[in-house]
């Protein structure tokens, strides 16, 4: 111990027993009061900040040649595949009350489009065995069948500056927009089928995007619009505070 | 000619580099807030099988970490927490171990032919079966052997962290670690190793050498007070300092008799 700091602990009476026990007790203390919290208010700022960084690096380190590979030996999560939903009930296109569903591609496209789903299948269609990546930290392995996205752009003449996406949906106002690049990773599709059958209102019939390069919050079920943006637009989850990027 | 006056006393010595001193205590910051940020990510999906499958290697699968143990308040601000102090930790680390290569005081941490049976010197002293204090250098052989496993544990951690950040776009490193749900595990186990010798160093700070707390913090460091100059086990130095022993009273004290 330091002479000042011995000299300290006489003149107050504390002895070294008194030090110690009292500083554990301290600093267990501001321990505990941390604990299952949010941290201070004052991070927000900081974390804020570390959030923009981290999305110029994860934007840097995306490659359009990085591929989502399903390992040897893994099993499809087949119904085990959980389902989310923003609404109180599985949502399900009424075709009475709101007429044929279709899809509306539009924004900075030289050929804006409606697409009912026969017109989607009949754009070049992939099936993708690939990866699903949940915020939460699980993954299922699945067969997602439907329209690249970089073939959806094509056919609507995306504008080069079209720099965002925003895929939204019939899930209440459930949206989220995306970062161009990802969206034209190979392997993001609007998917209309699920291990080889029509995709079910459980997982986002008619149609949903597709991607193991996003979070699964990112890739919105229920499709209605995909919308070629050049500034982003947020979305459901990003504006509750999870990162906008959600980039696998 | 000597000095007619000689040093009055020892001087305390120079333990830690003011670099060693800082990147210590903002490791301590950075590691406390990853495991808590960590822990709070986890209990979002506490188990590692892929959804319709088994793992084989998680007695606790679906049971959540209690929540006073985690940091972050819920998933997405643990998400913050931990990827913002990320960076801390890596960047930290790295300035640590750059600096004790420069400096040779990687020397004092490297494990040498007979740290094992130092060790067990260290395990016979602590459980009373030697009567003496091991002599040993900067550290004693048991803690040389955690503080050279810290920094490999901290790297593992890293490495996973990124594995499972970047399952897709480092898909490589995620398959050197053998895919996304193993390195996800092994990520887990870097942070357990690292808890488990962090929990037993602050326990031996404080029960075999609380003024490693001063020398942590000033630098300052007295030789006299080493736990080997002190001969201690963990605790002794919270003992009753020994009396001489009371003088017999000359006669026992009248009692009343009925």
């Amino acid at each position: 111990m330091s002479r000042d700091l011995r000299k300290f602990l006489i003149i107050n009476g504390i002895d070294r027993r008194d030090f110690l026990i009292r500083g554990s007790g301290i600093i267990s203390a501001v321990l505990l009061a941390a604990c299952d919290s949010r941290g201070p208010k004052a991070a927000d700022k900081l974390l804020k900040y570390a959030e923009r960084k981290n999305r110029v690096v994860e934007r840097k380190l995306f490659r359009h040649t990085s591929m989502d590979v399903v390992r040897a030996g893994a099993y499809d999560a087949g119904n085990k595949l959980p389902s989310y939903f923003i609404a109180p009930t599985v949502p399900v296109w009424d075709e009475t009350a709101r007429g044929k569903w279709s899809l509306e591609v539009s924004g900075l496209v030289g050929n804006p489009v409606r697409l009912t789903l026969e017109d989607l299948q009949r754009l070049p269609q992939v099936s993708n065995r690939v990866n699903h990546y949940c915020v939460e930290g699980w993954t299922a392995v699945e067969t997602w069948t439907g329209v690249p996205f970089s073939e959806l752009a094509k056919f609507v003449r995306a504008d080069p500056q079209a720099r965002f996406v925003d895929f939204q949906s019939f899930d209440d106002d459930y949206h989220e927009s995306w970062d161009i690049e990802s969206a034209m990773h190979k392997q993001t599709v609007v998917a209309y089928g699920l291990d080889g059958k029509p995709l079910q209102p459980a997982h986002g019939a008619p149609a949903r995007v597709y991607s193991p390069v996003k979070l699964g919050y990112k890739n919105t079920k229920y499709l209605t619009k995909i919308v070629f943006m050049p500034h982003m637009n947020g979305g459901y989850w990003s504006d509750q505070g999870y990162e906008w990027y959600g980039g696998v | 000619m000597t000095s007619p006056h000689p040093p009055a006393k020892v001087k305390s010595r120079k333990r830690h580099h003011w670099i060693v001193r800082v990147t210590h205590w903002v490791n301590f910051v950075a590691i406390v807030i990853m495991v808590g940020s960590g822990l709070r990510i986890f209990n979002a999906y506490p188990a590692f099988a892929r959804k319709g499958e088994m793992f084989c290697c998680y007695p606790f699968e679906h049971k959540p970490i209690p929540a006073w143990l985690t940091f972050g308040g819920w998933l997405g601000g643990a998400r913050h927490w931990h990827f913002a102090m990320m960076w801390v930790l890596v960047v930290n680390g790295l300035i640590y171990l750059t600096f004790i290569y420069l400096h040779g005081d990687w020397r004092d941490l490297v494990p040498r032919k007979g740290d094992i049976r130092d060790s067990w010197q260290m395990v016979k002293f602590y459980t009373f079966r030697r009567k003496d204090h091991p002599h040993q250098g900067k550290h004693n052989a048991l803690q040389k052997g955690a503080y050279f496993a810290l920094p490999i544990a901290g790297a593992l951690a890293v490495l996973t962290g990124i594995a499972i950040w970047k399952p897709v776009q480092l898909s490589w490193l995620t398959a050197l670690f053998g895919g996304y749900v193993w390195a996800r595990y092994w990520h887990f186990i870097a942070m357990l190793v690292i808890v488990i010798l962090s929990v037993i160093h602050v326990f031996m700070v404080f029960a075999v050498d609380p003024y490693s707390i001063t020398s942590m913090i000033t630098g300052n460091y007295d030789p006299a007070l080493s736990p080997e100059a002190r001969n201690a086990r963990p605790f002794y130095h919270l003992l009753p300092p020994r009396r001489p022993a009371a003088p017999v009273p000359v006669a026992p004290p009248p009692t009343e008799s009925t």
